[in-house]
C-alpha cells in the first residue's frame, strides 16, 4: 500500500510544471498570444537547474544557502499525506492541520531565506509575504472549523470525501478563494510583484537555488489543487483517477483565467478582502453548527 | 528516610543566600549562580523521585489550638503534578543558573549584586515550596513571599526608573490578586474544612460541599480566576508583565516567564481537577478568556520594538494557549467526553513545558544580544548571525518552536490543542481563533528573528559569540525543544502521569501507537516520520544538487553604490497592522478606562484616608469593611 505513496509523488513532481505549463498556455490563449509550450516550464526549470547559483555577500550564508532545500522538501513531505493520482496515503503520518502547517513551514522558511539575503526588496517581499500569510491563515482557520465541525474531525480518512451540504460547499467555496491567494498568482502576487519589487523574495536567487524555490511553488500549487479536489471525489479508484485529472485541468483553467483578467492588488486591499470573507466564513461555521 | 530528599534543594538554597549575603565580588556571584544551578539539578532528581512514588515530609512545627492550628504543621509533599511542574522549575534553574554565571558579570559595576545574590536564591526556594507544600495556608505564605521577593530581581537595575515603576506595579497587582487568593482558601477553610487546609482533606470536603452550593463553587471560581489570573498574566489582569519581564536581567526573565507564571497554572490544575466539582460553564469560562488572551496579546506582540519586550507579550499570548485547553478539557471532561477532555488537559500541560522551555531559552538569547551589543532595540539591531552564529541558531530554533512548526515541540501542544478543540461544537470557535493566531506568532517571531540576526545592520555592530556557559545552555535549552517535538512519547507519559495524580484517567496506549500519536477518529500524527522524511529528503537534495555557488555582492539595482536601506522594525506588517487597527482601538479605550477607574480608585483612597484622621469615622469604616467580608464569606450560599 505505503509504496503506491511515491507514485503519487512522482506523479507530482513530474505533472506540477506541465500544469504550470499548461496554464501559461491558457494564460496566453485568453490574451491573444501564442504562448509557449506546455513543456517550457520544464524546459525553463532544466536550464536553472544547470545553472551554479550565485550567493550575495551581504547574506547569512548558510541559513540563505539552506533555506530553497529546506522550502522544497517541507511542501514535498505534505505530500506523503495528501493524495495525488491514487488515493492512497499515509493517514498515520498527519492530518489536515499538518498540512496547513507544512505549507505555512514552507512559506516561513522562504521567507527567512529571503530575509538573510541582505537585500532590501527581498526584506520588503517576505515581509509581504508573512502579512499575506496571517491574513489567510484567518479564512483558512474558519475553513478548517468549518470542514471539522461537519466530518467532527480532522483526519483526511474521514474528510474526504465531504458530504453535501450547505456548509461544505461554503467551506469548500472559502477553501478554493484562500487557495487562489496563496498560490502566488496575480492578483496575490503581491510578495513577488516584479514591476515594483522585482521578485521580491527570489530577487537573489539564481540558478539551482532559483529553480529550487520555483519548483517549490509548482508543487505547492499542485498540493493545495489536489487536496481540494480530494474533498469532493468519491474514493472508488476509477471513477476517482478520471475525476482527479479532470479536476485538476478544470481547476488549472479557472485559476489561470481569473488571473489573466485581473490586475496586481496592494497589499492593504488584499488584507482587506481576506477580512470581508472571514465574516462570510464566520456565517459558513455558523451553518456548520446548526448542523445543515 | 528517601522523603528526606525534599529537603536537599532547599538546604542549598538557603546557603546560597546565606553565602550571597556574606560578598559582593565576582566570587560570591559564581559561588550563588553554581549552588543555585546544582539545587535546581536536586529539583530534577526529586521531580525524577516524585515521577516514581509521591514523597512527603510532614513536620510539627509548634502546637497550638489557636485559629491558625492549620500550620502547626508543615506537610511537603511531591505527586506527579508537583513533580511535573518541578521538572520544569528544575530544567529551567539550571539553564538559567548556568547561563547567569557569565552573564551576571555585565552588572557587576551598574547593580547591586548582593541584591542578585540574595533574591535569586529566595526566588528559586519559593517557587520550589509552592510547588511541593500540601497545605493552602502554607501555600500562600509562600506564594506571597514569591512575589515579595521576586520584585526587587525585577527592580535589580535600581538606577533605571523604569525598572523600578514596573517592579511597583508588579508588586502591587500580584499582591491584590493574592488577597482574592486569601479570600479563598479563608472561605474554605473556615466553611467547609473546619480550620484544616489540608490538599487532601479539601479535596476529601470540598466538592461535595460545592455540588450543593453552587453559588460558592461560581463565587470561588472568580476569585481563583482572578488571583491566579493575575499572576498568570491572563488579560484583561495582564498589564505588570509587559513591563517587569523585560526589566530584569536575562536569566531572571527566563525564570519569571518560564516557570513563575507556570505556579498559578499548576493550582489552577490542582483547584478545578481535584478540588471542584466538574462544571461545564466554569470550562468555557476559562477557555473564552485564554482564547481573548491570546488574541489581544500577540496582536500587541506585533507593535514591539523591543526585544524583550516582544518576548513577554508572547508570554501572555501562550498563557493563553495553556488556558484555552485547559478550560476546554474542564468542558469535555464535565460533557462526559473523558478521553477528548484528557487529551485537552494534555494539551495545556504539555504546552506549559513547552513554553518554559522557548521561551527561556528566547529570553536567553536576547540576554545574550543585549550582554554583547547592550541593546534590545529592534530598530538599532541587525546582522548579527555572522557575528554571533549559535546563538543565532538557537533563537531560530526558538522562534520556530514557538510557532509551532513541525517537527519542533511548539506544534506538538498546538495539535494536541487543535485536535481536542475542532471538532466539538462548543469549543470549535476557540480552536479556530487558536489556528489563526498561531500564524500571527510566526509572524511576530518572524520579526524577532529577522531585526535581530539576519537584517543588515544600518551601522557596523561590534559583537562576537557569547561565552561557553551562556551558548551551552541556550544549546541545552533548544536540543530540548528538538527532542520533545520529534520524541513525543517521553512527554506524554510525563503529562498523563501527572494528570492520573489528579484523577484524570487516561489510557496512554489509545493515545500512542508507535510511531504516531493518534486521537483515535479525530486526528493523527507521526512526528518521527515527519522528522524523518525532512532530514533524509533535504539531506538528499543537498547531496544531489550542490549548495556551492559564486559569491558576488549584493544586487542594488545596477548603481555601484550599496542601496544601504532596511525596513525598520517598527514598519514590519505595517499594512496588516492598519487593517486590524479596531483590536488596538479597543486595546487602547480599554486601557484608557482603566487609568479612569485607577484615578477613581485613587481619589477614593484618598478620601478614606481623610476620613481614617477622625477616630470615629475610621472605626466605622472599619466595621463596613468587616461586615462587607462577613458578607462575602459567610451570605454567598444564602
Amino acid at each position: 500500500m505505503n509504496f503506491l505513496v511515491v507514485i503519487n509523488i512522482l506523479f507530482a513532481l513530474i505533472f506540477a510544471p506541465l500544469f504550470d505549463g499548461f496554464e501559461r498556455k491558457v494564460k496566453a490563449r485568453l490574451q491573444n498570444r501564442q504562448g509557449p509550450s506546455i513543456f517550457q516550464t520544464w524546459w525553463d526549470l532544466i536550464k536553472l537547474f544547470k545553472r551554479p547559483p550565485v550567493i550575495p555577500s551581504d547574506s547569512i550564508k548558510r541559513l540563505y544557502i539552506l533555506a530553497p532545500y529546506i522550502t522544497f522538501t517541507a511542501v514535498l513531505t505534505a505530500y506523503l499525506i495528501v493524495p495525488t493520482l491514487l488515493p492512497q496515503s499515509l493517514n498515520f503520518a498527519g492530518d489536515f492541520i499538518l498540512v496547513i502547517y507544512l505549507i505555512s513551514l514552507a512559506t516561513l522558511i522562504f521567507s527567512l531565506g529571503a530575509f538573510s539575503s541582505g537585500n532590501p526588496y527581498a526584506q520588503l517581499g517576505s515581509n509581504r509575504e508573512v502579512s499575506l500569510l496571517m491574513s489567510e491563515e484567518l479564512v483558512l482557520a474558519f475553513v478548517v472549523g468549518i470542514l471539522a465541525l461537519i466530518g467532527r474531525s480532522l483526519s483526511f480518512e474521514i474528510l474526504f470525501p465531504l458530504p453535501l451540504k450547505v456548509s461544505s460547499i461554503l467551506g469548500l467555496a472559502l477553501l478554493f478563494v484562500v487557495i487562489y491567494v496563496s498560490s502566488a498568482r496575480i492578483p496575490f502576487d503581491i510578495p513577488e510583484a516584479e514591476p515594483e519589487i522585482i521578485e521580491g523574495p527570489l530577487i537573489e536567487y539564481s540558478g539551482k537555488h532559483l529553480a529550487l524555490l520555483e519548483y517549490s511553488i509548482y508543487l505547492k500549487r499542485f498540493l493545495l489543487y489536489s487536496l481540494f479536489l480530494n474533498f469532493i471525489l468519491p474514493k472508488e479508484t476509477t471513477i476517482r483517477t478520471g475525476g482527479f485529472l479532470l479536476g485538476l485541468i478544470v481547476l488549472s483553467i479557472v485559476y489561470s483565467s481569473l488571473e489573466a483578467y485581473y490586475g496586481r492588488f496592494r497589499l492593504d486591499q488584499a488584507i482587506k478582502l481576506m477580512k470581508k470573507l472571514s465574516a462570510v466564513a464566520l456565517v459558513a461555521w455558523l451553518i456548520a453548527l446548526m448542523g445543515w | 528516610m528517601a522523603d528526606l530528599i525534599l529537603l536537599v534543594p532547599a538546604g542549598i538554597l538557603i546557603a546560597t543566600l546565606l553565602l550571597g549575603l556574606a560578598g559582593k565580588g565576582r566570587t560570591s556571584l559564581y559561588l550563588s549562580n553554581i549552588l543555585s544551578a546544582i539545587s535546581s539539578l536536586s529539583i530534577c532528581y526529586v521531580a525524577f523521585l516524585g515521577f516514581k512514588k509521591s514523597l512527603e515530609l510532614k513536620f510539627q512545627i509548634y502546637s497550638s489550638s489557636s485559629i491558625v492550628s492549620s500550620l502547626n504543621w508543615l506537610i511537603l509533599r511531591v505527586d506527579s503534578l508537583s513533580a511535573f511542574f518541578l521538572l520544569i522549575l528544575g530544567v529551567l534553574g539550571f539553564c538559567a543558573s548556568l547561563y547567569g554565571i557569565k552573564y551576571m558579570e555585565h552588572y557587576l559595576n551598574k547593580g547591586n549584586v548582593k541584591a542578585y545574590n540574595f533574591n535569586y536564591p529566595i526566588f528559586l526556594l519559593t517557587m520550589y515550596l509552592v510547588l511541593i507544600s500540601w497545605d493552602l495556608l502554607w501555600f500562600i505564605i509562600f506564594w506571597e513571599l514569591m512575589s515579595f521577593f521576586s520584585q526587587f530581581l525585577v527592580a535589580f537595575e535600581r538606577s533605571n526608573e523604569k525598572a523600578i515603576k514596573a517592579a511597583f506595579k508588579y508588586f502591587y497587582m500580584t499582591k491584590a490578586g493574592a488577597e482574592f487568593l486569601v479570600l479563598t482558601i479563608v472561605a474554605v477553610t473556615l466553611k467547609v474544612t473546619n480550620f484544616n487546609a489540608n490538599y487532601s482533606e479539601i479535596a476529601r470536603l470540598l466538592p461535595l460541599y460545592l455540588q450543593s452550593n453552587p453559588s460558592t463553587l461560581y463565587f470561588l471560581t472568580f476569585a481563583l480566576l482572578i488571583g491566579f489570573g493575575v499572576k498568570a498574566a491572563m488579560i484583561p489582569l495582564h498589564s505588570w508583565l509587559p513591563d517587569a519581564h523585560p526589566e530584569a536581567p536575562s536569566n531572571v526573565s527566563a525564570l519569571l516567564s518560564g516557570a513563575m507564571i507556570k505556579l498559578p497554572i499548576y493550582m489552577l490544575f490542582r483547584f478545578f481537577l481535584t478540588f471542584f466539582p466538574k462544571d461545564t460553564s466554569i470550562g468555557l469560562i476559562i477557555a473564552f478568556f485564554g482564547a481573548i488572551t491570546l488574541f489581544f496579546s500577540i496582536m500587541y506582540a506585533l507593535l514591539q520594538d523591543d526585544s524583550k519586550r516582544l518576548l513577554a507579550f508572547s508570554s501572555i499570548d501562550n498563557i493563553g494557549y495553556i488556558l484555552l485547553p485547559f478550560g476546554a478539557g474542564l468542558y469535555l471532561i464535565a460533557i462526559g467526553n473523558e478521553f477528548l477532555g484528557a487529551v485537552a488537559l494534555i494539551a495545556s500541560l504539555y504546552h506549559t513545558i513547552n513554553h518554559a522551555f522557548f521561551k527561556g531559552l528566547l529570553f536567553l538569547t536576547a540576554g545574550s544580544v543585549a550582554y554583547e551589543t547592550g541593546s534590545r532595540d529592534l530598530n538599532y539591531l541587525g546582522g548579527l548571525a555572522k557575528q554571533m552564529p549559535l546563538t543565532a541558531f538557537t533563537a531560530l530554533i526558538g522562534s520556530l518552536s514557538i510557532a509551532g512548526m513541525p517537527p519542533l515541540n511548539g506544534f506538538v501542544s498546538k495539535w494536541l490543542i487543535y485536535v481536542s478543540t475542532l471538532s466539538t461544537p462548543a469549543t470549535s470557535l476557540f480552536g479556530i481563533i487558536a489556528l489563526f493566531i498561531s500564524a500571527v506568532t510566526l509572524a511576530a517571531f518572524v520579526k524577532y528573528f529577522t531585526t535581530i540576526f539576519t537584517r543588515p545592520p544600518l551601522e557596523e555592530i561590534k559583537a562576537k559569540e557569547v561565552p561557553f556557559l551562556m551558548w551551552s545552555s541556550q544549546m541545552l535549552l533548544a536540543l530540548l525543544c528538538i527532542l520533545f517535538g520529534v520524541y513525543p512519547f517521553l512527554p506524554l507519559k510525563l503529562t498523563s502521569s501527572a494528570l492520573n495524580s489528579v484523577g484524570v484517567q487516561i489510557e496512554l496506549a489509545k493515545l500512542t501507537i508507535f510511531p504516531s500519536i493518534v486521537v483515535p477518529k479525530t486526528g493523527s500524527f507521526s512526528p518521527i516520520i515527519i522528522f524523518a522524511f525532512l532530514l533524509i529528503a533535504t539531506a538528499i537534495l543537498v547531496l544531489l544538487i550542490p549548495t556551492r555557488g559564486k559569491e558576488m555582492s549584493t544586487w542594488s539595482c545596477g548603481s555601484k553604490e550599496k542601496l544601504n536601506a532596511r525596513i525598520p522594525s517598527n514598519a514590519y506588517y505595517m499594512d496588516f497592522k492598519e487593517e486590524f487597527s479596531e483590536v488596538y482601538k479597543l486595546g487602547d479605550s480599554s486601557k484608557a478606562l482603566m487609568e479612569k477607574a485607577l484615578k477613581f480608585g485613587r481619589k477614593l483612597g484618598l478620601r478614606f484616608e481623610v476620613l481614617s484622621y477622625n477616630l470615629d469615622s475610621m472605626l466605622f469604616g472599619a466595621m463596613l469593611l468587616i461586615v462587607l467580608l462577613v458578607i462575602l464569606l459567610g451570605g454567598v450560599s444564602l
